[in-house]
């Protein structure tokens, strides 16, 4: 099996995607900091200000930039799976792997690998961004307390999982396409709306992303009132389930079907 | 060595809908011999092959390799290679990296990759990516793949499509020397007899899902007997005379007839004593391409 694995993680090193996919996820992290940092104290019109820089609240807030990413990675996850199809590579693969299931899981364990890579990188971009800003507005950098090592986790197992999500649809929607494009729906449009609307949180704190804010949940009052969250065990739970759903369903469509 | 089959195929079937892609076909391949397998377009190899090959499940039937269902091989491309079709890479990878990529799969060392482009003549290519490749290296690229392992059993779909007359030439020795002096046992299909037709030992023919014809090339041509050809759009009224004469007649219809045990000269009298109008007299030479187009053509 880690050989298979091994193989995975060739096939998405020797195409150029994933480093554009990398520089992509880091350009987003990076204005998701910006923002952060450069409102940062800031009086909000008739509200409370924003916490200043060398605040705790600050490094809470700062440290959940990377959480955005995990559409790249979940893109990623749709095209290890897509792009078989797209190429007709998934021919050779399965001679080479005939049985099918330890191929999904071989992918599936790659994908976590690499969303786990993904998740790590935007954390030392994020490090890299949010020290030197403490530091020099006078603050104490909190790294293994206040809070801070429950977000880097979130950020790191949301990433992840987010890579299963994007094999499991991949598997499902086989047309490339069309499962990014409706992952992009998805996360942007329908995900957004269920979780900024407060009317519609008792649902859209269930859908992956309210699930994976409430493992980032900060408490900052940004005006809007706090949204309605899952506690951050629950919100882990409905997450590896959505997980364990999409990894089942990339098993159950790729097993069977006719490879023509 | 051991003296097995090395692909079996008995009483295979599979329908797509209501199209039955392939109806009952049972055929083998024996180590050491390049066997063809053809048939029209749409006649049901390549179906056959992936069926083979445990790519697509097959309705009824088994298709074993070395007396094992594909699936069950434990190392598969050390026993099977095959070439599908022309397109299955990915065009921004190298040609070394797709080999490397099944290399590691399949737990073979990476220096097999660099070793199977050698032998399929891209090593100078190594290093560019599929996409700017032509289909004649496409093939060699496939090729390379599917020998990767040292396999004892060799599948390829229409490999000689895309290739030029080079490339065919190459390919022919590259299969001759692969099965007469390696053993290996070769099933190649093409819907193009002359395209095989000096390569292969032993033929199949396959048209719409059903076997046709199995057995040696010489066999095929039916060692001598040439029948005469006659059309007529009157065919119908010359038979009780030529069967008068001793002559045994097919009808594979359009008012064509086949007479077997006389002579032209025999069929021509008949022709003058009916008085029957004939668009085409002729003693028929064996030409396999024609055996193979009566064979296989539309009911
Ligand atoms: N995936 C598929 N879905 C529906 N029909 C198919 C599929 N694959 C093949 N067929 C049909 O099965 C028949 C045999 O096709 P195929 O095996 O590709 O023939 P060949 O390789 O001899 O040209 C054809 O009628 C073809 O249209
Ligand atoms: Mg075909």
């Amino acid at each position: 099996m880690t050989a298979l694995v091994r193989s995975e993680l060739q096939k998405l090193f020797t195409t150029r995607l994933w480093w554009v996919m990398l520089l992509v996820m880091l350009l987003f992290t990076g204005i998701t900091l910006a923002v952060t940092i450069g409102f940062a104290g800031v009086q909000a019109q008739g509200g409370p200000a924003l916490p200043g820089r060398g605040t705790l609240e600050f490094q809470q807030a700062a440290w959940t930039a990377g959480a955005g990413s995990s559409i790249f990675v979940m893109i990623l996850g749709i095209v290890m799976m897509t792009g078989e199809y797209r190429y007709q590579t998934i021919t050779t693969t399965f001679l080479s792997t005939p049985r099918r299931g330890r191929v999904v899981t071989a992918k599936l364990v790659a994908g976590l690998l690499v969303g786990v890579l993904f998740g790590v990188a935007a954390l030392l971009l994020t490090a890299a961004a949010v020290i030197p800003t403490v530091l020099i507005a006078g603050g104490e950098v909190a790294l293994l307390d206040g809070g801070v090592p429950r977000i880097m986790l979130g950020v790191v197992a949301t990433s992840a999982l987010y890579a299963l999500f994007g094999i499991g649809l991949g598997a499902l929607v086989r047309n490339q396409i069309a499962a990014v494009v409706g992952a992009i729906v998805w996360v942007f449009v329908v995900e957004s709306l269920l979780t900024a609307i407060p009317a519609l949180q008792d649902v859209g704190k269930f859908t992956p992303s309210g699930a994976a804010q409430s493992l980032i949940a900060v408490e900052v009052d940004s005006g809007f009132g706090a949204p309605d969250l899952l506690p951050a065990w629950a919100g882990a739970s409905v997450l590896v389930a959505y997980a364990l759903v999409f990894a089942l369903v990339a098993s159950l469509t790729t097993v069977r079907r006719d490879i023509t | 060595m051991r003296v097995m089959t090395a692909i079996e195929i008995r009483n295979l079937s599979k329908a797509f809908g209501p199209v039955k892609a392939v109806d009952d076909v049972s055929f083998s391949v024996e180590a050491g011999t390049i066997t063809g397998y053809l048939g029209p377009n749409g006649a049901g190899k390549t179906t056959t092959l992936r069926c083979l090959l445990g790519l697509v499940s097959a309705d009824g039937g088994t298709a074993l390799v070395d007396g094992r269902p594909y699936t069950a091989l434990e190392h598969p491309l050390a026993e099977v290679g095959a070439v599908l079709e022309a397109t299955s890479f990915h065009p921004g990878r190298t040609a070394r990296d797709h080999l490397r990529v099944i290399c590691t799969a399949a737990g073979l060392p990476a220096s097999r990759a660099d070793e199977a482009l050698e032998q399929v003549g891209l090593a100078d290519a190594a290093r560019k990516r599929v996409g700017g490749f032509s289909l004649g290296m496409r093939q060699r690229l496939a090729l390379g793949t599917a020998t990767l392992g040292h396999p004892r059993v060799l599948i390829l779909d229409e490999p000689a499509n895309g290739l030029d007359p080079a490339g065919i030439e190459w390919l022919r020795g590259f299969l001759r020397h692969l099965a007469h002096d390696r053993g290996v046992a070769v099933l190649v299909s093409s819907h193009v007899l002359a395209e095989v037709q000096q390569t292969v030992d032993n033929v199949v023919i396959i048209a719409r899902g059903r076997l046709v014809h199995q057995g040696s090339l010489d066999e095929l041509t039916g060692n001598g007997e040439r029948p005469v050809r006659v059309h007529s759009a009157e065919a119908d009224r010359l038979v009780p005379a030529l069967e008068a004469e001793g002559a045994r007649v097919e009808r594979p219809g359009d008012g064509v007839l086949r007479v077997y045990g006389v002579d032209a000269e025999t069929v021509g009298r008949a022709v003058l004593d009916e008085r029957v109008l004939v668009t085409e007299l002729v003693r028929e030479r064996s030409d396999l391409q024609a055996i193979f187009m009566e064979l296989t053509r539309e009911a």
